[in-house]
């Protein structure tokens, strides 16, 4: 929109500014405040527009993540071989726990007991009402204990047995607590492919290189 | 004839968005603010009633770590994950716990320290309530919200 070319700016004609009376200045000076406020209401109204549209993208982003499918960053040790110590990116799918159909064998995201701020990645065990038999600490000794896994809630423990802080330190987790199934890593990219049911034996970038 | 057919389309379709966006904005405050609850059940005696009140429960305080003992909270059963239990807040993380185990048989009381991340719970109604005494301590992620005042019946309207 041009401002200069607008009708209703004053637009004084080669004449002698005497030619136009006082009253008709007043009047296209007052419709000059007009247009100008019309003006910003215009850009303030295109702004809304566009920043409705960009709340709606985020409102759909926000949606997929919490009912459907999201990205997750995963570190630390506890789940060697089947996740690296460095930073991993998979996708979890929030459908199965919400549904109830969360099972043995897979590998889940869970708010941790001691500290509901912290999300870890665990591999589930058991289901309730499942007879666990768990070695207390592989480091220092053969010591096995057995456990049913009471209603309504699950065992689970890290791949990686000798460094993992899970349910054989915090005990069985409620089922409400579980978040997410892993089922996709996305990064690295050597290792792209899906989470199966069962601990890797050897490092999933390995298996590239070694054909 | 086909143009007025695809007129009523669009109609219906910018009709059914409107509708579509209100559901959404009803779906977020009732997840993210504040929604009514009906909860209903002896546990919670005489605070609430046994055949049912609408409270409104809010479902901010849980995420900023405001929840606190004396709030009346909306938690996920530990026993059963589709069910929403109400039940009072009575100890927080390293707090020590004495409590009645089994008042309507016994004197007998425990003592119990709260462990890390964890909350205890019990019901007003300890004689008819199945909480942290028969569960045990409630990771603080099973709180869902907290219940802040109570819209019916009017009689009752007021905060808890």
């Amino acid at each position: 929109m041009s401002f200069i070319s607008s009708p209703k700016f004053p637009q004084f004609d080669g004449d002698s500014p005497a030619t136009n009376t006082s009253i008709s200045y007043k009047v296209q000076l007052l419709e000059t405040k007009m247009s100008l406020f019309q003006q910003w209401a215009f850009i303030v109204k295109e702004a809304l527009d566009k920043s409705f549209l960009v709340a709606k993208f985020f409102c759909a982003v926000h949606v997929t993540n919490t009912y459907l499918c999201s990205t997750a960053l995963v570190q630390g040790p506890s789940m060697l071989p089947t996740f690296n110590l460095t930073n991993e990116i998979v996708l979890l799918e929030r459908i199965s726990t919400r549904n109830g159909k969360a099972g043995p064998g897979d590998v889940v995201i869970l708010q941790s007991p001691e500290n509901p701020r912290k999300f870890v990645t665990k591999r589930i065990i058991g289901m309730e009402g499942d007879n666990i038999t768990y070695i207390v600490d592989p480091k220092n000794s053969d010591r096995t204990e057995t456990i049913i896994v009471p209603k309504g809630h699950v065992w689970v423990q890290g791949d990686n047995i000798y460094n993992s802080y899970d349910s054989r330190n915090f005990g069985p987790v409620p089922y409400g607590l579980l978040q997410g199934k892993v089922f996709w890593r996305i990064w690295p990219a050597g290792a792209f492919g899906s989470i199966g049911r069962r601990p890797e034996t050897v490092d999933p970038a390995l298996k590239v290189v070694e054909q | 004839m086909f143009g007025k057919w695809t007129a009523i389309a669009k109609e219906s379709i910018d009709r059914a968005a409107i509708v579509a966006r209100f559901l959404c904005l009803l779906h977020v405050t009732n997840t993210y603010i504040f929604s009514p609850t009906l909860v209903y059940g002896p546990s919670m005696l005489p605070t609430l009633n046994l055949t049912g009140d609408v409270v409104l429960s809010e479902y901010i305080s849980h995420r900023l770590g405001k929840v606190g003992p004396g709030d009346v909270v909306l938690i996920q059963s530990p026993e059963n994950p589709r069910k929403m239990i109400t039940k009072r807040v009575v100890a927080m993380e390293g707090e020590v716990v004495s409590f009645l185990v089994d008042p309507s048989r016994s004197d007998r009381s425990r003592t119990v320290v709260v462990p890390k991340g964890h909350v205890w719970i019990q019901g007003d109604n300890i004689y008819a309530s199945n909480d942290s005494r028969n569960f045990g301590p409630i990771p603080y992620g099973l709180i869902q919200g907290k219940v802040w005042c109570r819209v019916w019946p009017i009689d009752g309207f007021g905060s808890l």
